[in-house]
């Protein structure tokens, strides 16, 4: 650099420095409006995002009801058996055969829940990141290695191996819960990353940042990771709606150790007390299964309209900035190799 | 020759149309419940087997009228007005009035469609035999003669029918995918053929071996062409008339000779010197200001008022009709109030060229300049440069035989100096940006060595390195051809321009990166740069975006910069004024220039300004270098004649086309090269002998540079050598 | 070729691995793999000295022989086709498995299928109808299936079809009564078992499904090929089909392959829930009773079957679309 590196202080840089300098409140601000200001705009402008929004913090409210003991907590003959759902507004979803106020039941393991999907979610998508955007970017032995590995992670079928381990390691913990039953939902997820990653690398922009001598981790971060976000963030969705499935669907039958009930567990002694054979226990199935679908639906339809974020169009549309003109496509475009 | 009532309204058509197929009266195309115009007013005829050629700036609305003419506007543009055919029976037709089953009829088999891209026209899981089978059964014809008169099609474009129709599209390359799509929209034999930019993703010698195709079919099969591009000298060879549009709405109309040689709309005028041509004087090749307006806000008055520098409070008021402006010129029809000053105040540059050109006097002053630049140590020096990829194999091949092997730059040669120009010129797949992203160390060679300063760049940090490696990658910079992708979209321009400041000044504050980034756009013409620091890539006009990138290299105050194809993806009223910014600030910064091109006129442009050389490539080598001025005027190579042929010029002399100078039109396969001279297969004058010999890259005698021909050295056994099949036995050795 | 060759070759390979991947997993158990097992045998009255012998006639693997050796034995054992015997069931885990797996398989291709062509249909016929009424019910509909496990299917079709409205059985493969043949009695009666889990996990699948085609179907329909076809006259059944169809699907061919692992997982719950009589049902039997040769056979099985499943579904891949040419699987 040294000599060279001068010249360009030779040039007149004229331009006023009063239109240019900003103070670290301007800065501030604007870092708010950029991460917070026109997300929560764009976010909140798509009816699916805005009404996912409202049923997820319907459940972030029961969790933060259990966490300040503002309800009840379940136990045995609190009430008595099979009160039908909004019999009386004490119980308002009715209790068990043995007398357990539902509700009380459902908020008791709200956190649990919450903390498993969040751990599942950020386990398997966190871990398909590393390893898809290593593997795509670095491309070579390291890519060989990990293709393989994450080959040999697919041809395990998910439910059957999380079985056996939950046999080995007795989960009870809700995050590393989550973990075990995303254990190997990376691989797939990190090959679809990967093939991402493969054509992003190809792109001009990342030739561009390379021939600038940008390290590694910057174009990763800087370049690469914002352009795949959207398609993480929908597939983070997917996995916690995974991680509800295969956990609910592992505590009815049976399979996870359990200290207290929870979605799952309720649904199974549903199941199994009676819930099935008789329509007076069918609130007992009912109510469970409403806590976990209302929460993967919420989920659902905050990540449908979650891409949006990360598109600078739909920002800077929603956000009310200028618009440039729209541009035919008729550019010629020559010259490859 | 019409015979309806409404044949009447005569005003609206052209008067030098004796016997129109189409006549298209005050066909207008809106959106947004007739709020918006993408077409406007346009009324035009269209004479039976004549080439009509249409031009206008992308986003003009050209492709709204090419849809027009089909009834195929795309949803949910609204089609008012009158489109009539003629039929050759003599019975007449409204395309707007037609039923469905009657218009699906009209289509492909009276009037068809070229589009541009033949990539995304072909269906990707479908063989090419299966589009034309389809398209034949659905038309009622029989599938083996329409199947036979498609082989004919095939052959007449230079293909081999049975491999083409046994292929799926992504099988074929480019070139032939386009000329495929040309036989399948005339499979059915129609009477009109609309081509809307069918060969603007090609390169030039592609598109000009199509043209002289199109120009055989017309005459071959009896057609009507409807020609529709953004590259006036390009259709300029082909077309008997020419059209130009502006902001959706037809600017003039007349006869090619009229348009190019006495246009009378300042917009025409304007284009026609804005374009870079290898004949005119380049002081006089004048950029166009501005940029044409979007469809929502279309300027009052005359549309082009706010770029014209004749424009008056008449035109800012009046919107001008499109009409025949003298009487004793009845063709011709422009849209300009003031179309006397026009033709006087602007004057055209094109067919001046004059013989300025003196070959001996050239060669004394480029091989001065050229010694004045030997001096010292070059800035980069290629020796023996080998680029070889191989392909992707499997198991079972690696133990049989060689890998095949793409030699995309095979043993190159080539110095550079400080403040160097030079540009590399070659078609597609000829290897030209493989070596000029070797060049800047972004791609490791095979073979041979690449150095910078003296210090081979691929060992530098090593132990008895002088340079460091972050230098010379700091130092060698790049433009990439589409400045769209070359932006991270998800980026602001501030992020975007702060990142090379990280490299060159790791200390320097917030506010002084700002204040760097802030003059250096008001340098490349961004002004106010507040208006666009917090814009997104999306929210730039493609020449903001390339102006973005230029501004991005130069931060980074390089050393050379590879700019590839760094103007082909920019409007064409643009270009020049790009080109000028780069070697503005070229001087200004003390930079070497590597540039890119398949178009001999931008290289042209860019070497005679920046007193550089042009290297041409054919199939990874070097085949002939020199200055802009000498290979223009006196190619040794006869590869450079072709690209020279393949130059379209504004000289209505030289404008009648004469055969291509070449046997072939597709490259060869670069896995397994021709023997001998590469250029065999295709050269005009190929011996006997250019198939076992290669010929080397050597100093030619009267002229500067270096050229790799046999036939400049007159002693040589080509001279006693027979011609290969196909070649013309002309020429006898020089002196 | 080759391509095909390597990939086959990578079945072994795969097989190799699970195997010592659950012999492994058999370590890890709580006690290591023979202290319970040893109890349960002493439990049983087997006699202190044969209990030894008694393991190994159980799970192929010598318990005082060092790790290595018990490693090749069980290894031997599994290219023998020799997976020990249900404790449980006192029959060797083959024999359970072989009756076992065609259920599942039965289970799952029919299912897989079904969703797969309802879900394009449905698809198909929204992106079509792009923003009609039709368009915003059914994506509505496929995002709320999306939020529904496949088992709560089950259990609500169950509770109504099964145990109030008595339409379908709620247990077993066939009827008792039935004999195993071909007749006309015997299908109707596989069917009719068959008939509520197949229509519970069809229907939890075919969501997504449709979300995906209508997204690829938009895509396709908006690409200039499709524009060509319709100037060149093709009648709208064979743009439908041949354009965009064909290309709307394709890119979703992959996905199967993912897919194709989470359905097999899922027949786990499936199978206890409808007590289907499959690897599934059986796992968790196994899992239930402490019964590891029969859970490691089981769990050995369903992978194998997800492997050659994947590998055929890889391999015809390249001969759907012609883009692909073999050896790239960069599609996942």
């Amino acid at each position: 650099m040294a000599t060279e590196a001068d010249s360009t202080d030779d040039i007149d840089w004229r331009s006023e420095a009063s239109a240019v300098e900003m103070s670290r409140r301007e800065r501030l601000r604007e870092f708010g409006r950029r991460w917070v200001y026109e997300p929560a705009v764009i976010a909140w402008a798509d009816m699916r995002t805005r009404i996912g929004l409202l049923i997820l913090s319907v459940y972030g409210l029961m969790a933060l009801v259990e966490v300040f003991g503002l309800w009840r907590n379940p136990g045995t003959n609190q009430a008595d058996p099979l009160l039908k759902p909004f019999e009386t507004m004490q119980f308002p979803l009715g209790t068990t055969r043995s007398g357990v106020d539902l509700l009380a039941l459902i908020i008791d393991s709200t956190p649990f829940m919450l903390l498993m999907v969040l751990a599942g979610g950020v386990w398997a998508t966190g871990i398909a990141v590393l390893v898809g955007t290593i593997s795509g970017y670095k491309g070579g032995t390291v890519d060989n290695a990990i293709t393989s590995i994450s080959d040999f992670f697919m041809a395990i079928p998910g439910l059957p191996l999380v079985i056996v381990l939950a046999v080995a390691l007795k989960p009870e913990n809700p995050i590393f819960l989550g973990v075990i039953l995303t254990i190997n939902y990376w691989a797939g997820l990190g090959r679809s990353i990967r093939s991402q990653v493969l054509s992003i690398r190809e792109s001009s922009y990342i030739e561009a940042a390379r021939t600038m001598g940008t390290s590694t981790p910057r174009i990763i971060l800087k370049d690469v990771l914002p352009n795949i976000m959207p398609y993480v963030m929908v597939n983070f969705v997917l996995a916690a709606r995974y991680t509800i499935f295969a956990a609910v669907g592992l505590y009815f039958l049976g399979v996870l150790p359990y200290t207290g009930q929870n979605w799952g567990v309720t649904l199974n002694y549903g199941y199994e007390k009676g819930g099935l054979l008789t329509m007076e226990a069918f609130h007992w199935l009912l109510v469970p299964i409403v806590a976990i679908v209302g929460l993967t639906f919420g989920l659902i339809l905050v990540s449908q309209g979650l891409d949006r974020v990360f598109n600078p169009q739909v920002r800077t549309r929603l956000t009310g900035e200028s618009e440039s003109i729209e541009e035919e496509n008729e550019t010629t475009t020559t010259g490859m190799m | 020759m019409s015979t309806d009532s409404a044949a009447g309204n005569r005003a609206a058509s052209d008067e030098g149309v004796d016997d129109p197929i189409l006549e298209i009266d005050d066909a207008n195309v809106t959106y947004n419940d007739g709020e918006t115009y993408v077409l406007n007013d346009a009324s035009v005829s269209i004479d039976r087997r004549e080439i009509l050629g249409i031009v206008g700036e992308s986003g003009s609305g050209k492709s709204m009228f090419a849809s027009a003419l089909l009834d195929a506007v795309p949803d949910p543009g609204v089609l008012s007005g009158q489109i009539r055919y003629h039929r050759n029976d003599g019975s007449t037709v409204d395309v707007l009035e037609l039923s469905d089953e009657e218009l699906r009829q009209f289509r492909w088999e009276e009037v068809s469609m070229v589009f541009q891209g033949a990539m995304s026209s072909f269906n990707p899981t479908m063989k090419i035999r299966t589009h034309f089978t389809e398209t034949l059964k659905t038309h009622d014809r029989s599938v083996s003669e329409g199947i036979d008169f498609a082989r004919g099609l095939l052959e007449n474009l230079y293909l081999e029918p049975d491999r083409v129709l046994d292929s799926y599209p992504h099988e074929l390359s480019g070139g032939m995918q386009q000329r495929a799509l040309i036989a399948l929209s005339m499979v059915l034999n129609p009477e009109v053929l609309v081509m809307d930019e069918p060969t603007a993703a090609l390169d030039l010698l592609m598109q000009r071996s199509i043209l002289q195709l199109l120009d055989d079919l017309q005459s071959m099969y009896d057609l009507t062409i409807v020609f529709i591009t953004h590259d006036l000298p390009l259709v300029a060879s082909l077309a008997d008339r020419m059209a130009i549009i502006y902001a959706f709405q037809f600017a003039e109309i007349g006869p090619r000779d009229s348009i190019i040689g006495d246009s009378a709309h300042p917009y025409t005028r304007k284009l026609l010197n804005a374009t870079p041509n290898i004949d005119a004087p380049l002081v006089e090749m004048q950029p166009i200001d501005g940029e044409g307006p979007a469809p929502v806000n279309v300027p009052s008055g005359c549309r082009f008022h706010p770029r014209c520098s004749l424009a008056t409070e008449k035109c800012r008021a009046e919107d001008p009709q499109l009409d025949v402006f003298d009487e004793f010129d009845t063709d011709h029809r422009a849209a300009c109030h003031h179309w006397q000053e026009a033709r006087e105040e602007i004057p055209l540059n094109a067919g001046k060229a004059s013989d300025w050109y003196d070959a001996s006097d050239m060669a004394d002053r480029t091989t001065n300049t050229q010694q004045s630049k030997t001096d010292g140590q070059p800035l980069l020096s290629l020796t023996n440069v080998d680029v070889h990829f191989t392909k992707e194999q499997g198991l079972l091949e690696r133990f049989s035989g060689d890998p095949d092997t793409v030699r995309a730059v095979d043993d190159v040669s080539l110095d550079i100096q400080e403040q160097d120009l030079v540009c590399l010129l070659g078609e597609s797949g000829c290897g030209k940006t493989t070596l000029g992203k070797t060049m800047i160390g972004l791609q490791r060679p095979t073979g041979g060595s690449v150095e910078y300063r003296g210090q081979d760049i691929w060992t530098a940090d090593g132990s008895d390195s002088t340079i460091s490696h972050d230098e010379i990658r700091s130092a060698l910079q790049i433009i990439h051809q589409d400045p769209g992708s070359a932006l991270n979209p998800n980026r602001r321009i501030v992020d975007i321009l702060s990142e090379p400041l990280r490299h060159t000044h790791p200390n320097a504050s917030t506010n002084e990166c700002r204040s760097r980034i802030y003059s250096l756009l008001e340098r490349v013409g961004m002004t106010p740069p507040e208006d666009f620091i917090d814009r997104y890539p999306h929210q730039l006009s493609g020449g903001e975006q390339q102006r973005v990138v230029l501004a991005r290299a130069l931060l980074m105050n390089p050393n050379a910069i590879l700019a590839d194809e760094a103007i082909s993806a920019v409007d064409v009223s643009l270009r020049i004024e790009i080109m000028d910014l780069m070697l503005e600030l070229q001087s200004e910064f003390d930079t070497s220039f590597l540039f890119i091109s398949h178009d001999l006129s931008n290289a042209r442009y860019f070497a005679e300004h920046g007193d550089g050389r042009i290297a041409v490539m054919y199939l990874g080598e070097i085949v002939e270098i020199g200055s802009a001025e000498r290979l223009i005027h006196d190619p040794r190579h006869p590869y450079t004649e072709v690209l020279r042929w393949a130059t379209p010029n504004l000289d209505l002399d030289a404008m009648e086309a004469d055969d291509p100078p070449i046997r072939e039109i597709d490259v060869p396969d670069p896995v397994d090269p021709p023997s001998g001279c590469r250029f065999h297969t295709r050269c005009p004058v190929a011996r006997e002998v250019c198939r076992k010999e290669q010929p080397e890259l050597q100093e030619i005698n009267d002229g500067d540079g270096k050229a790799a021909c046999f036939r400049e050295h007159p002693d040589h056994e080509y001279w006693d050598s027979e011609p290969v099949e196909g070649a013309q036995r002309r020429n006898e050795p020089p002196n | 070729m080759n391509y095909y060759l390597r990939r086959t070759l990578r079945i072994p390979l795969t097989v190799f691995a699970v195997a010592t991947l659950s012999f492994g997993l058999i370590r890890l158990l709580p006690g290591g793999p023979f202290t319970q097992l040893r109890v349960q045998l002493l439990r049983q009255g087997v006699p202190a000295e044969q209990v030894d012998a008694r393991i190994q006639a159980l799970q192929n693997i010598r318990p005082d022989a060092p790790l290595w050796q018990q490693y090749l034995d069980y290894l031997v054992g599994v290219v023998q086709l020799d997976l020990g015997e249900s404790i449980s069931y006192g029959t060797p885990v083959l024999e359970i498995i072989a009756r076992a797996l065609p259920w599942t398989v039965l289970l799952v291709v029919v299912s897989t299928v079904l969703m797969f062509v309802i879900g394009v249909l449905i698809g198909a016929v929204q992106a079509y109808w792009e923003g009609s009424i039709f368009d915003t019910v059914f994506s509505g509909g496929s995002i709320f299936l999306m939020a529904v496990p496949y088992y709560i299917f089950a259990v609500v079709g169950l509770f109504f079809l099964g145990y109030q409205l008595r339409l379908f059985p709620t247990g077993n493969a066939v009827a008792r009564t039935v004999e195993a043949g071909f007749t006309l009695q015997y299908f109707t009666s596989v069917l009719h078992h068959a008939a509520l889990p197949i229509i519970a996990f069809t229907i939890g699948g075919i969501g997504s499904t449709a979300l995906n085609m209508r997204s690829n179907s938009i895509q396709v329909l908006g690409r200039e090929y499709v524009e060509v076809a319709r100037l060149r006259g093709l009648s709208d059944g064979r743009i439908a089909t041949r354009y965009v169809a064909q290309n709307a699907i394709l890119p979703m061919y992959t996905g199967l392959l993912l897919l194709l692992g989470f359905r097999l997982g899922g027949t786990v719950v499936l199978e206890e829930i409808f007590s289907y009589p499959g690897l599934g049902y059986y796992l968790i039997n196994a899992v239930n009773a402490n019964d590891y040769p029969l859970m490691m056979g089981c769990f050995l099985v369903i992978t194998v079957t997800l492997v050659v499943a994947v590998c055929i579904a890889d391999l015809t891949y390249g001969l759907i679309d012609p883009r692909i040419s073999a050896g790239d699987t960069d599609g996942y």
